[in-house]
């Protein structure tokens, strides 16, 4: 007890010095963090990348990243988000660049007569990559689908099982890449899912959330007349077929139908529109992904043991679902020559 | 699911002492948001509540609850009004903040003001009005006797800044949307139970789980300890 008195004196003696002290460390150390945040924000070779739930939580950009960032020193910041989000950072200018997988949305993010003032909000779109969208459900399977049915006799045993009660389908509802396509394929029988199951959850429901959750509804609705449906992409399929042991792939695209395709673009956000966006290192990064190099690391990628995502930049045909311009071959191009040699 | 709330326990021990440095970084930017944007809220709300608390004045009850509604403010929307005000085509865009800790700091700290300005204006008031004129009659200004109250209600002052704290590092809508989940820099605690989540890494997410509480636990034990000690 002694020896804290002469502590305790020495603090009321230098109160007010200590109060200050501690006011100037805190202050200080606040302000640092605030001048970093500040600086990074200004730093060229730091960039954002807004992109989809499936690229990231499938773990490819966790492989490819660190090996563009070794290369160049770029540092990318990810921002993991739905495809309708990532498309509206990009217009805001709160992301660099994109990484998406809805074809018609991307071509309305270069389109420059939906631009601002005739100017696009993206250019120069890259094709990288594609994978595919399955339907996946429950293995008593009451919509009966058969292995070599074609998508649209898929949708339409769909829509009859789901009109007769005997199912139910699970939609995202959330604007994603996934919903995009799913809404598309719908349109392929002539159905406006915003207006056709209008107050009927127990025959469509919208989740409004991920894939994950999404998924675990599909799972979790199962009794012996009514059972649900889903669409995912394989790529996310693969992190969660493991968990939901008793759904299993009841369709999947057949040979030289493109409709359950779905390719990736990866598009830089027009730094005419937003003079503060990186572009140059977004450059480089893009240079990167069409690169043999990085185009071979896609392919090299597996999770599960399985292949999630196949590289297809510069190859145009209705297996890869990807029509490259030679416009895009020939801006990005130059940029892959720093990445050439590299192998996997 | 039993097998992996048991897994995830263990997955939390095995993590932390092997000092995991991404699950450390998570610890890191979860705290240093929660208690820095606190700090601040303290600094700014603790004069003004025990103000509020300490005057009789023309529409204090307006004042009141205008308090008292947003410390109920929904933290998602919240998010939304920073996003707003950081986004690149908002007025402070330019600042280039988003998806930074100082946005995820700016978020909570104006979420935790009123938390601790109407804690804090209770206190005050619930503090005995003898005590009051005493301090008074012993010749006390009016700098002197806001010290004393402030002293005399330091328990629940104590108490308003460790709900504050902990509404703080709980939160996720607000962190979501402001911070982005960036690994290795804006991700906490909560935005990556999500994530993991998301990705069907059930027994990381609960190994999060239980490290949060473990922490919020060992927290608010020395803050009670601290709190009744003060007397």
């Amino acid at each position: 007890m002694s020896s804290r008195k002469p502590l305790k004196q020495l603090i009321s003696e230098h109160k007010k010095t200590i109060i200050l002290a501690l006011i100037i460390i805190a202050g200080g150390s606040i302000g640092t963090f605030f001048a970093i945040d500040y600086l990074n924000a200004q730093n060229p070779e730091k960039i954002t990348l807004a992109t989809t739930t499936s690229t990231y939580d499938s773990g490819l950009l966790d492989f490819l990243l660190p090996k563009f960032t070794e290369q160049t020193g770029i540092q990318i910041k990810v921002l993991s988000v739905g495809t309708g989000t990532a498309i509206q950072y990009g217009k805001d200018g709160n992301a660099d660049v994109i990484l998406v997988h809805s074809r018609s949305r991307e071509d309305d993010f270069i389109n420059a007569s939906l631009g601002v003032a005739g100017v696009p909000y993206g250019i120069h779109r890259a094709c990288i990559m594609f994978n595919d969208f399955i339907i996946v459900g429950h293995s008593s399977n009451p919509a009966n689908l058969q292995t070599g049915d074609n998508i649209t006799k898929v949708m339409i045993k769909l829509r009859d099982a789901m009109d007769t009660g005997n199912m139910t389908f699970y939609s995202r509802g959330d604007d994603s890449g996934t919903h995009s396509k799913e809404k598309t394929l719908w349109a392929e029988i002539g159905i406006i899912v915003e207006t056709r199951w209008v107050g009927q959850p127990d025959r469509y429901t919208e989740t409004g959330q991920g894939m994950a959750a999404t998924l675990l509804m599909t799972w979790e609705d199962v009794d012996a007349a009514h059972e649900g449906y889903t669409i995912v992409d394989r790529g996310t399929w693969f992190s969660f077929n493991e968990t939901y042991t008793s759904l299993k792939i009841l369709a999947e695209s057949i040979i030289g139908e493109d409709l359950l395709l779905n390719p990736y673009g990866v598009i830089p956000v027009n730094p005419v529109l937003h003079p503060h966006v990186k572009y140059l290192s977004v450059s480089r990064f893009i240079g990167f992904l069409t690169s043999p190099y990085g185009q071979a690391l896609i392919n090299a990628y597996r999770k599960n043991n399985a292949v999630l995502f196949h590289a297809n930049f510069g190859i145009c045909d209705v297996n890869s679902s990807c029509p490259t311009t030679d416009d895009e071959i020939a801006i990005w191009t130059p940029f892959q020559a720093e990445f050439a040699g590299l192998t996997v | 699911m039993a097998n992996e709330i048991i897994e995830g326990i263990l997955e939390a021990i095995r993590l932390i002492f092997t000092f995991d440095p991404e699950v450390w970084g998570i610890i890191e930017v979860s705290f240093r948001v929660s208690l820095t944007s606190t700090f601040l809220a303290a600094l700014v709300a603790l004069p003004i509540g025990s103000f509020i608390g300490l005057r009789k004045f023309k529409g204090k009850r307006g004042v009141t609850n205008l308090i008292n509604t947003f410390m109920g403010f929904p933290p998602v929307v919240m998010g939304l009004i920073v996003y707003l005000l950081l986004s690149r085509n908002g007025p402070f865009g330019t600042l280039g903040l988003l998806y930074s800790t100082t946005a995820m700091i700016v978020a909570q700290f104006l979420l935790a003001v009123p938390i601790i300005t109407g804690t804090a204006k209770a206190a005050i008031e619930s503090v005995d009005p003898a005590l009051k004129e005493t301090v008074l009659s012993l010749g006390a200004n009016e700098r002197q006797l806001w010290w004393e109250l402030i002293k005399h209600s330091k328990k629940s002052i104590i108490a308003g800044f460790l709900v504050a704290f902990g509404q703080a590092i709980s939160e996720v809508g607000a962190v979501m949307i402001v911070g982005g989940n960036i690994r290795w820099e804006t991700r906490t605690f909560t935005t990556s139970i999500v994530l993991q989540t998301r990705m069907g890494e059930f027994g990381m997410a609960i190994a999060l789980g239980v490290i949060l509480i473990t922490i919020a636990f060992i927290v608010n034990y020395g803050l009670t300890r601290l709190q009744t000690g003060a007397d």
